[in-house]
């Protein structure tokens, strides 16, 4: 029956999805079908403009062991494309479905679009460094990153079919002690205002300056991966770049960051790029809008104190 | 004796690949190969958890003619022996193709408890080939593991998945893949690199393994690949004393609306 198919564990991110769905579902003349497992969010994807909504019922708590069901209606009703969010769980969900339904697997795309009747995606490659466009074949599985789109809107008057559909779930795998991760500042991903610290940082104790900084301008403090991972002076979930975070705030700015290519990837989305080191040939002042060539032990008190005076 | 396989890719070392500003078209031709770092983490887990119940492992790729440089340095890394899998197809390969390839390897080899492979590769990061095993031997994938623990014939493994971790627990045979967090790879010492060259390799063809060309073709098709160019102002304050380069910035910086 082709169609534009959307997928996620997380409503909130499978309406995202259905954003850029909605107008390629009416490009291509199909309609748009979102799969869900949960039963009570089935009207919502109605609202926000699905033509039909497969409630896949199993007798899992765990998302991951849906490949299986997903992949079997999906090899029975052959969308054009099936479109899964990009969260870990997501990620391990769409790589099964796509060896099960021997099909290629486009991870992370950023843009998707119809162009002389294909679907051609883009997605990152070599740390950052290159974007690689794709053409869809045979039943296209890709995965879009949580907030790549805005939430659609509603429209409680529209109509579509709700269908259950009774799902065979994997039970190889037993999952428990669920913890969620204790977070000791705000959400990077969803700051403002980012001062970010790197390697030209000499030892832990002048963290200091980055967070007077950081209060200075009201912004969270986010850091390289080499700071959270070989020093631990900052928690892991606050690594921005291609494994770790990907921010878009108002203004960047880091603080002896020399900025790798897996760095950068992190923080293209961001509307201003600051960058504050001694190297003048480090690769971020080519990535930044505006840069400062000098010793942050100097440069960094003197712009607190004369942000805290603007402010 | 439990059987451990390690799984790498032999990338290129991005560091190394420069863009042409014309056409944006990547050049290659200087870039060095590396093991992908995350794949370094697979081989050291193999390793430490071998060291701690006593398994035997080895280390399996699947790259073109160029990843025979690779094997010694997986091997100088621990595993007893190595698998190579030296087909061109490798040069195309999607995740798709990859898959199709190592879980033919492991077929053959035949012997697998648990088969350790990095979230990702450096180059494509595609974050796929390990699950995609799993499916496509009918056996459990436990992905995004920061933690691992084997007991008697099943791994605990505690997964890290945005905002929370959970531990998933499966028997063997069963595919992990790790997070770079997992371990610290090693370096290897002069020793473990000369001993490295006497361990044994086992190398095949794609088609010693009974694959044939759909399962080596790449699904979706590549329009182009080029380099990734941020337009940015590249304004810079480099002249002057630190708070003359601090005025300027300030300056820009309100100007912008930032501030």
């Amino acid at each position: 029956m082709a169609g534009i198919w959307i997928y996620s564990e997380d409503t909130v991110v499978a309406q995202q999805l259905m954003t850029m769905g909605r107008p390629l579902a009416d490009q291509l003349g199909q309609p748009l079908c979102v799969m869900t497992i949960y039963e009570q969010d089935a009207p919502e994807f109605v609202a926000a403009g699905a033509n039909k909504v497969f409630v896949l019922k199993g007798n899992s708590a765990w998302p991951e062991s849906y490949a299986p069901a997903v992949a079997a209606l999906a090899a029975k009703e052959s969308p054009t494309a099936l479109f899964i969010g990009a969260t870990l769980r997501g990620k391990d969900l769409a790589a099964k479905v796509a060896a099960r339904l021997k099909t290629g697997l486009v991870t992370d795309a950023f843009a998707i679009r119809f162009e002389n009747g294909e679907i051609e995606t883009d997605r990152v490659m070599y740390g950052g460094l290159a974007i690689c466009t794709e053409i869809l074949q045979g039943i296209g599985v890709v995965t879009i990153p949580p907030r790549t789109f805005e939430m659609p809107n509603k429209d409680t008057s529209l109509t579509g079919d709700i269908v259950l559909v009774d799902a065979g779930v994997d039970s190889t795998m037993v999952v428990g002690n669920v913890c969620p991760i204790v977070r000791l500042g705000a959400d990077i991903t969803k700051a403002e205002r980012l001062v970010c610290v790197g390697r030209g940082l000499g030892k832990q104790e002048d963290m200091k300056l980055a967070q007077e900084l950081a209060a200075g301008l009201g912004a969270e403090i986010g850091c390289t991966r080499s700071i959270a991972e070989d020093y631990h002076w900052l928690p892991n979930e606050t690594y921005i770049g291609l494994s770790g975070q990907k921010v878009k705030p108002v203004l960047y700015l880091s603080i002896g960051v020399s900025g790798q290519v897996q760095h950068v990837a992190g923080i293209r989305d961001s509307k201003i790029i600051v960058a504050i080191d001694s190297n003048e040939n480090a690769p971020i002042f080519a990535a930044a809008d505006y840069g400062i060539v000098g010793d942050l032990y100097q440069i960094v008190p003197l712009l607190t104190e004369a942000v805290k005076n603007q402010r | 004796m439990l059987n451990i396989i390690a799984c790498y890719k032999w990338v290129l070392d991005e560091q190394d690949i420069k863009i042409n500003p014309g056409n944006l078209a990547l050049d290659t031709s200087r870039a060095k190969r590396k093991i992908s770092e995350y794949d370094r983490n697979a081989i050291e887990e193999a390793v430490i958890q071998a060291g701690e119940c006593g398994a035997t492992v080895a280390s399996l790729t699947f790259g073109d003619s160029t990843a025979k440089q690779s094997l010694k340095d997986a091997l100088s890394r621990g595993p007893e022996k190595a698998y190579w899998v030296n087909d061109n197809a490798a040069q195309t390969a999607d995740g798709f193709v990859t898959a199709n390839v190592l879980a033919a390897a492991l077929r053959k080899i035949d012997k697998y408890d648990i088969i350790l492979c990095g979230e990702g590769s450096a180059d494509s990061y595609g974050q796929q080939v390990g699950p995609r095993i799993g499916a496509l031997l009918g056996i459990p994938a436990i992905t995004f593991v920061s933690e691992l623990k084997i007991e008697g014939t099943k791994v605990i493994a505690t997964r890290k998945i945005g905002d929370c971790t959970e531990v998933a627990t499966a028997e063997f045979p069963v595919v992990v893949t790790l997070l770079p967090e997992i371990n610290k790879p090693r370096i290897p010492s002069l020793k473990q690199v000369l001993g490295a060259a006497k361990k044994p390799v086992t190398e095949w063809k794609a088609s010693d393994l009974g694959l044939g060309a759909e399962d080596l073709s790449p699904v979706n098709k590549i329009k182009e690949i080029k380099g990734f160019v941020m337009s940015r102002k590249n304004v810079l304050y480099k002249e002057g004393t630190p708070a003359e380069k601090v005025a300027g910035l300030v300056a820009s910086l309100t100007k912008e609306g930032v501030l």
